[in-house]
């Protein structure tokens, strides 16, 4: 199970997540960082549940109403050339 | 530049319902939808009613889209929103190509699926079950010769009757292996007593096999204990509940399965690995509100485990504590998407009402959808958790506490 | 090879529809109009659409729905593109997703490779 992959766009596994989560005593945002899970083209969309359940199960604590991963805008990913004024005003 | 009344993201039941409310109210409205066909996850749907008929995703779809059409409601299809900007007392709608600026956006993007990885979960042929229900509802394609469905609850049962009908074989049905992410859904009787509180409602064989059995924890117990071997079967596929899948097997696609037998408790039985070929496999973890947009335009947020996940923040009137931000339909929480769809109306009703001259017309109205919402989900035929009335109360509450609080920070500041 | 479900019991007979002619990895396919790239695909036997930028492990589609992007592929020129959510149109012409040469390990180097990520560093500071 430690092989598993957790988040597939960065090819994260639970042990590394565990591992991690568990050396630094991180929060779901540090070990997004530290791990690049979620952090791939999805944007967290497919294995942000799962990165959660992994910190709850370290950190024993309950999900609080606070997401627990901050969401950034592009929620879709973008180009930098797209992003930077491509875009037209209607 | 154009200013709209409103921009309504997601173009499924809800967001096509909202659409026709405006449109009928004469606002200028544009919906968006990344989608290339209208109606959202609607379209994939196909299950009997309890009174026999069939509720057609694709014919829903249809109806709504047509209505909307007959209104000249500017639908866009194929077009991602990635940002929602707040400028003044306007937002600025972000796609790839063009942005939009509006008084009022309707948030109404549904529901995304939850992950259960499983080890080779990466491989061709591994998918969720959304993805094969639309596969073969919506493009009428097979998804593969045989497969295998990881994971039991009212959404998995439902498409597993769908891929039935379209003649797709299946091994069974079973559960995900006990680990930190599936949790409660690797335990046998934490899933036999979810089936069993939807019994009720449920339209599949499977579920009234559960009602039969499972009413009462000792019947649960026992049906547990002496689960047959070769499971319980619907529509000619078993469904195991004393089954699990330990891996997915394959170099360039799936191959097959290795399957292991668990306890009534879920713990897996040492040595009890057997090896099942198939060349698809379905992915079923349930779902959680898609509310990445709301939470970029900074709407408060509230977990709540009857709904789903977390949800944007919001009262009956689908309004949330920032003024001209809406929400309907699964980004609320879980549901059918009947009440999606009323929940959409009342959004439409909502924003009419505010850029009406007569509001109090209007008003009226909003009052029958919003009793016609909590009606809808009385009667829905797919309940995704037995306590949606309870999680939608303590969401209300959570929107009456933000509201009373931004009323004493204003009398504060008039004070001093 | 027909993968196609021609005969539905409630859905009905599939209906008819303009063939459409494509390319994807330089050889051509047909599929109808109306259908995704990855379904067309699957429809000719056709799973695999990428491979994994820095590992090379074969995906296809996951969630056929827009979210997952595990479906990416170049569309006439276009990188990136969702298989699961894109059109055929005739004549187009598909490459799936190839391992990418990656000279920058982010990890050591401390680069933002997408969008989101270079927020969330600038939030860092
Ligand atoms: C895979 C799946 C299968 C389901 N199957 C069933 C079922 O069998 N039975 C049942 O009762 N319920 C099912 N549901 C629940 C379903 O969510 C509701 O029934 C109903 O469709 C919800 O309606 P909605 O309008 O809220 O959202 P949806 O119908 O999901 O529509 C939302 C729309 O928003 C679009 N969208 C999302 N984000 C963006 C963005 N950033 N930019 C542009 N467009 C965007 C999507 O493309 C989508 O078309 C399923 C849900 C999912 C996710
Ligand atoms: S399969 Fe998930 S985005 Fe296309």
């Amino acid at each position: 199970m430690k092989d598993t992959i957790i988040c597939r766009c960065e090819e994260v596994t639970l042990g590394e997540l565990e591992e991690l989560a568990k050396k630094h005593h991180s929060s779901a945002r540090e070990l997004k960082l530290l791990s690049r899970a979620g952090m791939g083209f999805c944007g967290g969309r497919t294995c942000r549940q799962a990165v959660d359940r992994v910190l709850t199960s370290i950190t024993k604590k309950d999900p609080t109403d606070a997401l627990p991963l901050k969401v950034a805008p592009p929620v879709r990913p973008m180009s930098l050339v797209d992003l930077g004024g491509a875009a037209k005003d209607e | 530049m154009q200013v709209y009344d409103a921009v309504i993201i997601g173009a499924g039941p809800a967001g096509l319902a909202a659409a026709i409310q405006c449109r009928e109210n004469n606002l200028n409205v544009v919906v968006l939808d990344e989608y290339p066909k209208a109606g959202g996850r609607l379209l994939g749907q196909l299950y009997q009613e309890p009174d026999g008929t069939w509720w057609n995703g694709i014919e829903e779809s249809k109806a709504l889209e047509t209505k909307a059409e007959q209104l000249d409601t500017d639908i866009r299809l194929g077009v991602s929103v990635h940002h929602i900007e707040t400028l003044d007392n306007q937002f600025v709608v972000h796609t790839k190509k063009e942005n939009f600026t509006t008084k009022n956006v309707i948030i109404a993007t549904g529901a995304a699926e939850s992950p259960v990885p499983v080890p080779g979960w990466t491989l061709p042929g591994v998918m969720s079950i959304g993805a094969a229900q639309v596969m073969t509802n919506v493009h009428r394609v097979k998804v593969g010769e045989k497969g295998i469905i990881v994971g039991i609850n009212v959404l998995s049962a439902a498409i597993a009757q769908e891929l039935h009908l379209a003649g797709i074989e299946l091994h069974s049905m079973v559960l995900p292996a006990k680990h930190i992410i599936s949790g409660e859904q690797a335990n046998p009787r934490k899933v036999i007593d979810d089936l069993s509180r939807v019994a009720h409602l449920a339209p599949s064989k499977f579920i009234q096999f559960g009602s039969k059995f499972a009413k009462y924890k000792w019947a649960q117990n026992l049906a547990l204990q002496f689960y047959p071997k070769n499971g319980i079967k619907m529509w000619e596929m078993p469904i195991h509940l004393r089954k699990a899948i330990k891996q997915i097997n394959g170099t360039e696609k799936v191959e097959s399965v290795t399957l292991v037998d668990v306890t009534a408790d879920g713990e897996i039985v040492e040595h009890s690995e057997e090896e099942v070929q198939v060349d698809f496999v379905c992915i079923a973890g349930g779902l959680y509100p898609l509310a990445e947009l709301a939470a970029v335009v900074g709407c408060p947020f509230q977990y709540s485990e009857e709904l789903g996940g977390h949800v944007p923040i919001h009262n009956e009137r689908m309004e949330t504590p920032i003024p001209g931000i809406y929400v309907a339909g699964n980004i609320t929480g879980i549901e059918s998407a009947k009440v999606a769809r009323e929940q959409g109306i009342v959004a439409g009703l909502s924003i009419a009402k505010k850029e009406s001259d007569s509001p109090d017309i209007i008003e009226e109205k909003l009052q029958t959808a919003i009793e016609n919402v909590k009606a809808t989900r009385k009667a829905a035929t797919i309940q995704f958790h037995p306590n949606i009335p309870e999680g939608r109360a303590n969401v209300s509450a959570a929107f009456s506490k933000i509201i009373d609080e931004q009323k004493t920070e204003t009398t504060k500041e008039k004070i001093s | 090879m027909n993968n196609r479900i021609e005969n539905h019991p409630i859905l009905g007979e599939l209906e008819k529809r303009k063939k459409v002619t494509f390319q994807f990895d330089g050889k051509s396919y047909e599929g109808y109009e109306g259908d995704t790239i990855a379904a067309a695909l699957l429809a000719n036997g056709i799973r695999t659409l990428r491979k994994h930028e820095e590992s090379g492990n074969p995906r296809g589609i996951y969630c056929n729905i827009g979210h997952c992007y595990e479906c990416r592929v170049t569309v006439d020129g276009e990188t990136n593109v969702r298989a699961c959510l894109t059109p055929i149109k005739e004549n187009m012409v598909v490459e799936s997703g190839k391992v990418q040469p990656s000279p920058l390990d982010p990890s050591k180097e401390n680069i933002p490779r997408t969008y989101a990520e270079y927020m969330e560093m600038e939030g860092e500071k």
